[in-house]
């Protein structure tokens, strides 16, 4: 009897849900679509599944401040885009639809890749943390242990520890281990804009290695797939998807930066700290919502956030913030394709976002060739950046 | 490995075609066979990746596993453009009005020309529904409402939500009437 009516609750609960929810999240994609919006021919872009050989990379079109170079460092890892890298150099690759991790090995004059693990759903969040590389999918977890020296070690399958939600929309991960040793990661809004059908969604958690010790330290976060710690606060900055469909020059994207844990950030009533959403309202919706640090662009897609700590750029990089935009499909005109830098004062006050590596997009035609995803640091203080659509990552040296 | 599509010289398209794809998606890649789509006229780049998928097992389909195994990437993109070069020629069976008027109405109420394009002849990643085998549409919608159409788009399984058989029948009938 007693389990009966367990059961019974439960149900009665997810149904309540339900209700609330409004319309169901199978209609997701278009929903906040307005009946003007109905012939729309806006859609979310093509990526690309197979190789592109380095000699049809156009890198020369690429736009940088005097002094900086970009070169291809490598080439063939289709639909690669965050990057980790293993405490002996080599760099690891997570993906999206093409469900695979590659790892890319760097003989001092070349590189070469290999798949890690394919198969998965959405792997996009690799992390690396005392010689173990983690890979985190919508739906799994994988620890593989010591992989820089045992290139075939079987993965640990952790996936139940961490609890995933099921809904597989803005699910897909940028994860990175923090200062304090923990594992951040996001969890998006199942849906272009709606009231969340549960509470496990549009947040950023924190989690041990091993899955224990969850805690929810951020809410109302629409989609976030990149982040990255201050050099001096230690704090989380972390940018942020806007939502689709409320016109092509609103809600910007955004760079946050968490001052207190559980912190709101909006979603799904306010955006931008300050702006109403026009579909899923409430009174003072905008209420002890916190501001962002910056604006990054109406549909701009700002992805990888790294604070540059290298000493080869010229001082004004130095502490300062670089925020891939991969670039915009729901709006007329496209912007981003581009990364731009972001100074501001270590409390977030004061932000400046200026133009730093440009020449994807090409604006006269509104027609790009690449998507800047992610940056990653290396130890001479160059950059890489992964351009997602033609699965290469490209490296950014100051030479003066 | 997968990934190095470039090292292999790459066989000419249409030599592929014949020896791979033809007996089955037709001599000129409008497919003669029921459950067999056409290629013809379909965007390269949703070709392209459905052809990676499906080598990689993303995307399951059993009779195609042994025939794009061996194929590389270059070969994969070659094949996609030469398809996309095709001119499609419908093969249509009797127009059923009633069926094609519901189905008409039901892809405009559904947004599908967002995507699709206003004449559903696709784009990009997003294949072409205008002329395509009738119980082609009808299986694969249904499989994709079902979210069992592993490798395509989850967008399709919400997109097509509520929507019951008859309805897939009408717009199934109604985009393979399409020229």
């Amino acid at each position: 009897m007693k389990k009966v009516s367990r059961i019974t609750l439960a149900s009665a609960v997810a149904a309540g849900l339900m209700g609330l929810a409004g319309p169901s999240l199978a209609q997701a994609w278009k929903q906040g679509m307005t009946p003007e919006q109905a012939s729309s021919t806006l859609a979310p872009h093509a990526g690309k599944a197979t190789v592109t050989p380095a000699a049809e990379i156009p890198i020369s079109k690429l736009k940088l401040p005097k002094g900086f170079v970009a070169e291809i460092w490598s080439t063939g890892t289709p639909g690669g885009r965050a990057m980790a890298m293993g405490d002996n150099g080599k760099i690891y690759v997570g993906t999206r639809a093409l469900g695979r991790v590659y790892e890319v090995t760097d003989n001092g004059k070349e590189r070469t890749s290999r798949v890690v693990v394919d198969k998965l759903t959405q792997p996009a969040g690799v992390a690396f943390q005392n010689g173990s590389l983690y890979v985190m999918a919508i739906d799994k977890v994988l620890r593989f242990d010591g992989i820089e020296k045992n290139p075939s070690v079987a993965p640990v399958d952790m996936t139940a520890a961490f609890q995933l939600p099921k809904e597989q929309h803005h699910n897909w991960k940028y994860i990175q281990f923090g200062p304090d040793g923990k594992l951040y990661v996001p969890f998006g809004a199942p849906c272009n804009i709606c009231e969340l059908p549960s509470q496990e969604y549009a947040q950023i958690r924190r989690y041990n290695p091993d899955g224990s010790g969850m805690e929810v330290i951020a809410t109302g976060v629409r989609n976030s797939v990149g982040f990255d710690f201050h050099p001096q606060t230690k704090e989380l900055w972390f940018s942020n998807h806007g939502r689709d469909w409320m016109g092509d020059d609103m809600p910007n994207d955004t760079l946050h930066r968490l001052g207190k844990s559980g912190s709101n950030f909006g979603f799904p009533y306010c955006h931008e700290g300050s702006l109403p959403d026009n579909t899923i309202t409430k009174a003072d919706a905008c209420k002890g919502v916190e501001k962002p640090v910056a604006l990054m662009g109406p549909h701009a897609a700002a992805m990888g956030v790294t604070f540059y700590t290298g000493r080869q750029f010229p001082k004004e990089y130095q502490g300062a913030a670089l925020v891939a935009r991969k670039g915009s499909w729901n709006r007329t005109k496209k912007i981003g394709f581009d990364v731009v830098m972001v100074r501001a004062n270590a409390d977030g006050t004061a932000a400046t976002v200026s133009p730093f590596i440009t020449g994807f997009l090409d604006e006269a035609s509104d027609t790009f060739w690449g998507r800047p995803a992610y940056m990653l640091q290396m130890k001479d203080g160059s950059l890489l950046l992964s351009d997602e659509q033609l699965g290469a990552i490209y490296r950014i040296s100051y030479r003066g | 490995m997968l990934v190095q599509g470039h090292a292999a010289a790459p066989r000419a398209a249409l030599s592929l075609h014949q020896q791979a794809c033809a007996a089955c998606h037709g001599m000129d890649g409008n497919a003669p066979l029921e459950g067999v789509p056409s290629l013809a006229g379909q965007p390269a780049v949703f070709i392209e990746t459905q052809l990676v998928y499906i080598r990689e097992g993303l995307r399951e389909v059993p009779s195609m596993q042994g025939v794009v195994q061996s194929l590389t990437d270059s070969e994969i993109t070659l094949l996609s453009r030469w398809y996309a070069a095709q001119p499609t020629r419908s093969q249509k069976a009797p127009r059923d009005a009633a069926a094609f008027a519901r189905g008409q109405t039901l892809a405009q109420k559904a947004l599908c020309g967002t995507c699709h394009m206003p004449q559903y002849q696709g784009q990009q990643q997003v294949p072409r529904l205008s002329g395509q085998r009738e119980e082609y549409l009808q299986a694969t919608m249904t499989l994709m409402r079902s979210g069992k159409a592993a490798g395509r788009d989850t967008i399709m399984t919400t997109a097509l939500d509520g929507l019951n058989a008859q309805d897939l029948n009408d717009l199934a009938h109604y985009f393979a009437q399409r020229d």
